[in-house]
């Protein structure tokens, strides 16, 4: 069967496809929702008011709390209000480990809010799958290459790539499906392409750490060093004198000037005569990802120590890559672009692995009964996998968002118990999926996934904290359920079949 | 915002002159092969389209950001082409009266 070069691209293109797909189905569906990471993250905190405060308010307010609380920690980090997280966020010690607590932005008080994953969880399945960060990495950058064959793979084997460029035929079955996964294909093959390469960029150290190892012997830190990052040396004799803060609004306008909005700021030996004021801006004010940059301001005098590094053109072009990735340029109208092209990925993704089984079942219908039994059992697996992968993972996701409004705030490890919904369910859904007839799962989960995602805005009214973020979640909810009901409608109630292949089959029969 | 919305707009224009300027799909919405010439500058009208949306873009976003969302505005308004033209043809065709209201609205205001 794979005597020529096309039909050896068909045979990987159909098995990578149908093995990896799955699992790359769950990818993309997690990084298009990543999209909106901090959108949901709001919404799974619905104690979090939103209140239109100005920065410097904030900031002030929040730098009057940790006087009153932290005075002598070694470091203060403050996340301000933003556009999209209109939240006050304060924690002490290093950003990552640091113990956080979350204020409001008008008064100051410290406010209890619920522990969740928020949208973050999303976005971490989306590059590691919950696996341990490092093996999840390796894994996921296995399968973007698996995708990166598959679209290779797709347009050797799509041989009328122009001629049937607008083409679609619905209503007929196996052809309707394939023009389906063509034309999403075959349409969004930039943005294919695109997220798919620049998401192998994003880890390229981690994957192929050669050059560093060479140039650096393996020091990473002397490899960011060398790209202008060098973090500046901390005075640590002047930090051990006391001083007083300079006033930050200032700092605030003219960081604001240089580099755009800014997303919050980081207080170095707060209250010493060695104090560094750093002010970083969201990301986004440029396509490169410009994560870690920061102005540092002397705390005491509030002279500007140093500013944003100019990125060298190596590493520029991977940043700028990496920013193509994370999609935080642009503002909201690019936000949404990302986000409905993600979704046609889904779509595309997934009808390839629905095409797969409507062809075998094809074959096997038109087969004898007693066909090759081990043929049939391996069809059924396929069949479950598409169910409970495709489905199912639908599910898990909206299932986790009602996990955050339903489970008990004061929950002990409530972040863990909304990780376990979500695997839960998607495994119930697998499990479902091997009980029922393959089309009576279709439909159930596709609707009860609609119910779920349509229900979002049952939820946002019980909780009574609606604002324009959450509204916006529960809206694109709705939208998004019509969309599924719509599909289970379909799967439930399918056009006839066209005559000429009604005829075949009456023929073979 | 206008901006973006024109661009989306002459994307789909343009997508749909290319479409229309291919003999199977003018036959499928008005169900005769169309002339040699129609075709021709319904292609030519496409590509303008196309070009057009790329200026809108970088009037919104800039040229650096703006032809990246490019990619994205036409690939998504061919995809939205491809599937009403199958269902709804002749809605398919006129949504393109899109274009000279929002460039009436862009002349008023």
């Amino acid at each position: 069967m794979k005597n020529t070069f096309t039909q050896s691209m068909s045979w990987l293109h159909t098995w990578a496809g149908l093995i990896f797909g799955w699992l790359l189905f769950a990818i993309f569906v997690t990084g298009t929702l990543a999209v909106f990471d901090k959108e949901l993250n709001h919404w799974m905190q619905p104690e979090i008011p939103a209140a239109e405060v100005s920065q410097v308010n904030a900031a002030k307010r929040a730098i009057a709390y940790l006087q009153t609380h932290e005075p002598n920690a070694g470091n203060w980090s403050i996340s301000l209000p933003t556009e999209r997280a209109p939240g006050l966020r304060v924690s002490t010690g290093d950003r990552r480990h640091g113990v956080g607590v979350q204020l409001d932005p008008q008064t100051g008080e410290p406010i209890a809010v619920r522990d969740s994953v928020g949208g973050n969880f999303f976005f971490r399945f989306h590059f590691t799958l919950d696996l341990p960060r490092n093996w999840g990495i390796f894994v996921v950058g296995a399968l973007a290459l698996v995708m990166l064959a598959g679209l290779l793979t797709g347009i050797v084997i799509h041989k009328k790539i122009f001629k049937e460029f607008f083409t679609f035929r619905p209503d007929k079955g196996q052809r309707s499906w394939l023009d389906f996964h063509n034309a999403s294909a075959v349409l969004l093959l930039p943005f294919h392409l695109m997220i798919t390469y620049t998401g192998l960029v994003i880890f390229m150290l981690i994957y192929i750490p050669a050059g560093v190892d060479a140039l650096f012997e393996g020091d990473t830190r002397a490899y960011f060093q060398a790209q202008g990052n060098a973090r500046m040396e901390q005075p640590r004799r002047l930090a051990k004198q006391p001083g007083e803060l300079v006033d930050v609004a200032p700092l605030l306008a003219q960081a604001e000037a240089r580099l755009g909005p800014i997303g919050g700021l980081n207080i170095r030996n707060p209250n010493t005569a060695g104090a560094r004021i750093e002010i970083r801006p969201v990301l986004g004010n440029r396509i490169a990802l410009t994560k870690g940059n920061a102005m540092v301001f002397d705390g005491v005098s509030g002279k500007l120590l140093s500013d944003v590094p100019e990125l060298r053109p190596a590493p520029l072009t991977q940043r700028v890559m990496a920013g193509l990735h994370f999609a935080q340029f642009g503002g909201y109208p690019m936000r949404w672009l990302y986000f409905i092209c993600g979704l046609v990925s889904c779509a595309m993704i997934a009808s390839g692995l629905v095409l797969f089984c409507v062809k075998r079942g094809r074959k096997y219908a038109n087969a004898n009964a007693d066909a090759d039994a081990s043929a049939r059992r391996w069809y059924r697996v396929a069949e479950v996998c598409n169910v409970g992968f495709i489905a199912g993972l639908l599910l898990a996701c909206v299932g986790l968002l009602w996990a955050s409004r339903l489970l008990p705030a004061e929950l002990a490890h409530r972040e863990a118990w909304e990780v376990r919904s979500f695997f839960g369910l998607w495994l119930l859904a697998l499990l479902h999926a091997g009980v029922r007839p393959a089309k009576r799962a279709w439909i159930e989960q596709l609707g009860v996934s609609a119910l779920l995602c349509a229900g979002l805005g049952v939820l946002g009214m019980l909780a009574g904290a609606a604002d324009n973020l959450r509204i916006g979640v529960e809206v694109t909810g709705l939208v998004l359920g019509l969309g599924l009901a719509l599909a289970a409608w379909r799967v439930a109630h399918p056009k006839p079949a066209p005559v000429r292949a009604r005829r075949q089959v009456e023929a073979q029969a | 915002m206008t901006m973006i919305i024109g661009s989306l707009l002459f994307a789909y224009a343009g997508m749909l002159g290319l479409c229309q300027g291919l003999e199977r799909h003018f036959k499928q919405v008005w169900n005769r092969p169309g002339p040699r010439s129609l075709r021709l500058a319904l292609r030519a009208a496409g590509w303008l389209g196309l070009a057009i949306s790329l200026l809108l873009c970088a009037q919104a976003w800039g040229w650096a950001m703006g032809p990246v969302a490019w990619c994205g505005v036409i690939s998504l308004a061919a995809m939205v082409l491809v599937m009403l033209l199958p269902y709804w043809p002749k809605l398919a065709v006129g949504l393109v009266a899109a274009v000279p209201v929002w460039g009436g609205l862009q002349m008023l205001i």
